[in-house]
């Protein structure tokens, strides 16, 4: 992983048309402004790993899974 | 009764009222904006969310309570907004977990962003908290070796 130290009002550029500004750096949190062609996707990596598990629950569960979630919920 | 058809559950009746509706949809399914719960006797307290539109999309749901009785989640703003909620406003939620199968037969719950519904008007939300200590696999049976969640 390539590691870069910045201060809040630098920014840094990835490829030709993404830019990435440190707005504010706070104590527990950065503030970053994304400049990016319409066309990239930015997601929060909470809200892709949320897209991930929601496709994984959607493939169903076994019968016999099922049954034994049961059994062991109601107990 | 309006029908709809349901890979798990054949052909199924639904009143419109009854409907669940995520207005932004679900991250990974953001067209599936319309489900008919299902809860059945025999399979409680599992809620199953059948798209309406789509008979092979069938989540598997469970109440957060079921779960973690102590379960809390703090709500932004802009997701109390999607489901029609004043932020100040202090009203009892659904909060569903959605379950995935997991590869060797040990099931996971997402806690980390559970879908919020207000039951009034049957809005509801993924709601993916940043600051949550919870996980998007949580293990529903914690395994003898796995480490005890304080």
């Amino acid at each position: 992983m390539l590691v870069i130290r910045r201060r809040a009002g630098e920014s840094l550029f990835i490829g030709e048309g993404v830019e990435i500004k440190i707005l504010e750096v706070g104590a527990s949190q950065v503030k970053l402004g994304i400049e990016a062609p319409k066309e990239v996707t930015i997601l929060r990596s909470e809200v892709r790993e949320t897209q991930q598990a929601n496709q994984a629950a959607a493939r169903q569960a076994s019968p016999e899974l099922m049954a034994e979630m049961l059994k062991k919920l109601r107990r | 009764m309006l029908r709809c058809a349901s890979r798990e559950f054949g052909v199924i009746e639904y009143d419109t009222s009854t409907l669940i509706s995520f207005p932004r949809g679900l991250p990974g399914f953001e067209s599936e904006r319309l489900f008919v719960p299902i809860e059945r006797e025999a399979t409680k307290p599992v809620l199953f969310l059948q798209s309406l539109v789509s008979p092979d999309l069938c989540f598997l749901t469970l109440p957060v309570e079921a779960i973690d009785p102590n379960y809390r989640i703090a709500l932004s703003v802009d997701d109390l907004n999607v489901i029609g909620i004043a932020a100040e406003a202090d009203k009892s939620l659904r909060c569903l977990a959605l379950v995935c199968a997991g590869e060797k037969g040990s099931p996971t719950v997402n806690l980390l962003g559970p879908l919020v519904i207000n039951p009034e008007t049957r809005q509801g939300v993924q709601a993916i908290r940043d600051d949550s200590d919870y996980s998007v696999q949580h293990p529903l049976f914690p395994g003898p070796e796995a480490p005890k969640c304080l």
